[in-house]
This record gives C-alpha cells, structure tokens and sequence, in this order.
C-alpha cells in the first residue's frame, strides 16, 4: 500500500515535469504499442478491419461489433452480448436497421443482415487461424471504428471447457450428523440469495436427491446450465423448504472476490464451454466483443467470442467460425 | 555491492550484446515501425527468441498464493518480486513449463523496489536466463512479458505479451505490455532475449504496467542473496538522512536537502553525486536507501560526493524520520 502510494507519488512528479529534448521521461503515447504511429504501421490490415467490422448498438449503446461476412451484408457477431440489436453502423458512418438471420448455441456466434436497398458490403477475407504461432500480431477494430486495437496471440489455442452453473453459495460442514452440507456463506444479489436462501441453511436435497456431501451438491448443480432452475431442499432451524434456485454464471457470481477481475472492468458473462479458442491480449472493452480478429495481412483469423479479464480474449478460430456460418447459410 | 559472483555472472553476457549483429538497423530499434515488414521482423524476431528463453520461466507457489519468476543462474537461482516471496526462508515450489515441481526457499529483497528472489534447493543444472546489463534498457525499448497469470496451466502454457519501455526511473520501469495478477515476478525481456525486469504490480490503465528494473537486482545482489528482505517498516526505524534523489546517466544525484534534516545541515546541495556511504559505492537510489535505512537515526556516516567535477567527503550524524 505505502508503496503504491510513493510509486504514484514519484509518477505524479515525473508526468508534472517539463519534457527535456533529450531526456523525456515517459514514451510519447503515439508510439506506445496502441499509439495511432503504431497503427499506422499496420497498414492494408488496418483498413481492412476497421471497413469489414460493424457496431451493433440497442437504444443509442453499443452492445457488440460484428464481422461482415457476405457482400449482401451479412454480419456474425457474439450472440448473447447482441440480443436485442436493432441498429449497425459502419466505419463511414453509415447506418442500417438489422435483422437476426441466426443463432447458436454451441459457439454462441448469430448472424444478422444490415437492411439496405442491393448495397455491396465489403467482406472481410478468410485466413487460417487454427496455425496461428504464439506471439504473432493480431488486432480488431476498436469500439469507434476509429482506431484498431493490437496485439498478440498470448497462449495456446485451445478448448475451453464447460463451466456449469452456479448458485452462488460457499459450502461448509457436511455429514450425517449435521443432516447434509450447511451453507458457510451467501454471496449477495446471487442466485440463491435471490431465491431466499439464507447463511446456515443445511442442503438435504438437490433436484429432488437427497445429499450429504459437498461433492453431491457441486455435481448436481454443475451438470445444468447457467438459467437452469435447481429445486433445492434446505433445512432452516427445524424446518424443511424448499427454493428454485436458477443458477448463474460462475463468471458473474464469483467475480467479486476476484481482485484480478475487481480491476478488469466488465467481463463477458459467457466465456467458457467453447471447442477451440486462440488467446490475444487486445485491450477491448465487453461491448466490442463479437468482431472479427485480423492477421498481419489483414486476413480474418477468428471473431473475439469472449472479454476474459483486463488483459485476456477468446476469439473462435476461423475454422469453427466458417463451419457455423456455413450452417447458418444452409451449404 | 558489486561482488565477485556478480561480477562473474555479467562476464558471461557481456560478449553476446556486443555483437555486430546488434548494431544494425532492426525494425524494433526505430523510433516506431512504418510498415507491416517492420512489423513482421518485430514478430519474427519475438517468435524466435520465445523457445530460447521460455524454458528459464517458472510459476512460483506457495501455501498462500502464486506467482511467476525467471531462473537466471544454472544453479537454480530465481528473480522474482518481493510480494510474491512475502519474507525470507520460506518453503516455496517453482514449476517448470514441462510442469514438473521442485522446491525452493525465498531468499531476499526489497519492499521498496519490489525485487525479490528464491533458489531452488534441489541441486541440478537448470535453464536459465541472461540478464542485461545495467543500464541496457532505454525508452522506446521493445520488450516481451511471460508469465503464469492465475497460476500454471499446461493447456495454455506460458502467456506472451508484447509492448515497448514506456517510463524508467529509479526503482521502477514502466511498461505498455500488459499484466495480470499471477504474472507478478515474471520476466520483461528485451528484444536481446535478456532479462530487463521483474513484473510487479498492475497500473489501473491495463497499458502502464509496474516493473522492477534489473539494476535494482544488481545493485542489491549480495544484500538480496543473503536472505536480507527490506521492509518499509525499516525505512521508518532507520537512520533519516533527508535526501531527495534521481537517478541520472551521472549517478545518483541530489534534487534537494529536506529542510532541518541532517543533510541540509551537512551543507548537500542540489546537483551533488553521491558516491558512496562508509566506503560502499552507490549504484542506485534504493540501494543508497537500503544503507541509510540499516543505520540507526544516531549513527554517523561517512559519505563520499561529486561537487563540480570534484569528490569531496562529509562526516554526517544521521537524524529521525520525520512522523506525519
């Protein structure tokens, strides 16, 4: 603590001094990683990301970018960060009523059209993601259509498996004695808070099994989905009630006592239980999610699926991206 | 504090940063790329150095958190930050990237700067990395981070962020490569492939991150080795000499004598060199800091200065910190 406060202390003093000639004394944002002489520098890339990538907007906000993916305007996004995406607008600043062609589940991708009379869109280029090398320079459109953001692939591509649902409860003491798993701690505004549970109750059923360990709980209640209701039977003093609990997301409802998420601002609530992922590290807010992800070239290598934490995004690679959409156009 | 095991240790990688490779025009020593080549040689030249170094980079546990550090000797000696250590001679285990775990014991550091470092206690030849030089890094620099955010994964393996050398003064570097918790004592590298700081703490803006430059390692080897963990705490026991200080190309120089502290009263004066204290060379701010702060506020030093081109030297009793 001391020395966060003497380190700001020291940086207040070095930003309030006059930039010398030779001696400045902190690199001129221009040429930061994300200064606009760097972007500059990516070019034909640049130009193709910021013309193929839309903002999808409900009453006046942004929600979610997309990708243009066909010249008649189609466009795939991030499916549950754009329900309700009345409005698109493009880079020149263009704007198009929308249409919801498509959903899917399974990699939480939907297609809309931009409504206009016969317009040509430009598309954006398929490459190949699925060989992108760690460490090689990605980048996205930044919320504006400005500006891009750039970066990294960070880690390796990979699954990322399902989380499950949750209630929003810290388990304590279990056995036969106490009757089945007493409840340590409620986390507020959660599912089960919201369903009136309370700190202290002891679980004895969960969806209609009756349970006596922690173990039981945490696996009846993971194998259903976040907004999936599990009926819950607490004993509460001597007596016995029963609660539907529909289940939250692990993300949201631990993410309190995350102090890594505590400064990463808003996270996707859905990023996990995805087939195959590759990491980058753009600085992306949540609502500019759902846009496509370009290579050096300019190529489209995925579509950012989901905001992990302040310096961690998922993006489908293009493979399971263009199975999808081939999907959704029935081919 | 230069010694003769750190005096080994640079030997070793003077020769390969004076190569004549170095010296030519490479796309991450311009001011800033211009176009997609210089960018694909930036790439390049990451990708090729990243299996040379990712083997040196370890995720660090303990029985109350994790953290990432760098082995830089072949005996298994680990840099790492002093919030990840917590304090000295603590039973520790680091993790290679093949996710194999072998135990470690935190040895010293530096609250200040937030150096800290371990060694593991198993005997073995293990990979490690270069570090730089004093003085190597400069602003502009291009540098890479790796870590183990939230601890090791397999699947993911060591996380890469790229970035350039946004701020260094004193005890802390500033960089746009981006950090999460659990990268904390993870290494920065330099485009070199060497070791240019620890990862430290996060800046609320996710692209002005905290490091601890490698000179505060150096300067402070010995104190480090030597299972010595500076406190804050033992900022506000110790001796109060009442200095103002920056580090320059020069050395350590005096911005101001505190008013009624022991150094306005020993007649220090702006733009004064401190060189040394009781015949010990100061490398750097922290490192003059450590030594006052060993002191007890009675105790009297004898300190060693640059006035005009000229050393001069000073008795001075040292005074109380004062309360706020």
């Amino acid at each position: 603590m001391k020395v966060a406060v003497l380190i700001s202390l020291l940086l207040s003093w070095f930003s309030s001094q006059p930039q010398d000639k030779n001696n400045t004394l902190l690199l001129a944002e221009k040429f930061r990683l994300n200064g606009v002489s760097t972007q500059k520098a990516f070019g034909h890339a640049q130009k193709q990301a910021l013309s193929t990538t839309v903002r999808l907007i409900r009453n006046d906000k942004l929600i979610a970018m997309g990708g243009i993916v066909d010249s008649r305007g189609y466009v795939l996004t991030k499916a549950s960060d754009c329900v309700g995406a009345r409005e698109a607008e493009t880079s020149d600043g263009k704007t198009y009523r929308l249409k919801i062609k498509k959903r899917d589940e399974k990699t939480d991708l939907a297609l809309y059209q931009l409504l206009s009379n016969d317009e040509v869109f430009p598309v954006l280029k398929w490459g190949e993601g699925n060989s992108t090398r760690t460490g090689s320079w990605v980048l996205s459109s930044y919320s504006m259509l400005k500006e891009i953001r750039a970066g990294v692939t960070s880690g390796k591509p990979r699954e990322i498996g399902r989380e499950g649902g949750v209630m929003g409860v810290i388990l304590g003491a279990e056995g036969d004695d106490i009757g089945g798993v007493r409840i340590s701690e409620v986390v507020p505004q959660a599912a089960a808070y919201k369903a009136g549970i309370q700190e202290g109750d002891v679980i004895t059923k969960a969806d209609g099994r009756r349970v006596k360990k922690r173990d039981q709980v945490v696996k009846i209640v993971g194998r259903n989905d976040p907004g999936d209701v599990v009926r819950i039977e607490v004993k509460r003093d001597s007596d016995l009630k029963t609660y539907n609990v529909t289940l939250g997301h692990r993300s949201v409802t631990f993410d309190l006592f995350n102090r890594n998420l505590q400064m990463s601002g808003p996270v996707s609530k859905r990023k996990d239980n995805f087939p195959m992922i590759l990491q980058h590290d753009l600085p992306l807010p949540k609502n500019s999610m759902g846009g496509p992800l370009f290579n050096l070239e300019g190529e489209c290598i995925g579509f950012n699926i989901a905001r992990v934490d302040r310096v961690t995004i998922y993006a489908l690679p293009e493979s399971q991206v263009r199975n999808t959409l081939s999907k959704f156009l029935g081919k | 504090m230069h010694k003769a095991s750190l005096a080994l240790l640079l030997a070793t990688f003077l020769f390969p940063i004076l190569s004549a490779e170095d010296k030519a025009d490479h796309a991450w020593n311009q001011i800033v790329p211009e176009n997609s080549d210089d960018l694909l040689e930036i790439q390049d030249r990451l990708q090729s150095l990243l299996p040379k170094v990712q083997g040196a980079v370890v995720s660090i546990e303990a029985s109350d958190g994790a953290g990432s550090g760098v082995i830089i000797s072949k005996d298994g000696l680990v840099l790492t930050a002093a919030h990840v250590i917590g304090t000295s001679n603590k039973k520790m285990s680091v993790r290679l990237p093949n996710g194999k775990r072998f135990p470690a014991i935190s040895l010293g550091g530096s609250e200040l700067s937030d150096a800290g470092m371990l060694k593991i206690t198993k005997a073995g030849s293990w990979p490690y990395a270069k570090m730089a030089p004093r003085g190597s890094a400069t602003l502009g620099d291009w540098c890479f981070g790796l870590g183990h955010p939230g601890g090791f994964d397999k699947e993911r393996g060591i996380v890469v962020r790229v970035g350039r050398v946004i701020g260094n003064k004193d005890e802390t570097m500033q960089t746009d490569s981006r950090l999460l918790g659990g990268d904390s004592g993870g290494p920065l590298f330099d485009f070199h492939g060497q070791v240019i700081a620890i990862h430290s703490r996060i800046s609320k803006q996710p692209d002005e991150n905290f490091h601890v430059p490698i000179e505060s390692f150096l300067a402070n080897w010995d104190f480090f080795q030597n299972s010595k963990l500076f406190t804050l705490a033992q900022m506000e026991e110790g001796g109060f000499l009442g200095l103002a200080c920056k580090e320059t190309p020069d050395g350590v120089k005096v911005i101001e004598a505190i008013e009624g502290s022991a150094a306005e009263k020993s007649g220090l004066k702006p733009n004064d060199v401190i060189l040394s204290v009781n015949g010990e060379k100061i490398d750097n701010r922290e490192e003059l800091t450590i030594l006052l702060a060993s002191k007890k506020p009675s105790d009297e030093i004898k300190l060693e200065y640059q006035r005009d081109g000229k050393s001069q030297s000073l008795k001075i009793k040292l005074g109380n910190r004062p309360r706020e």
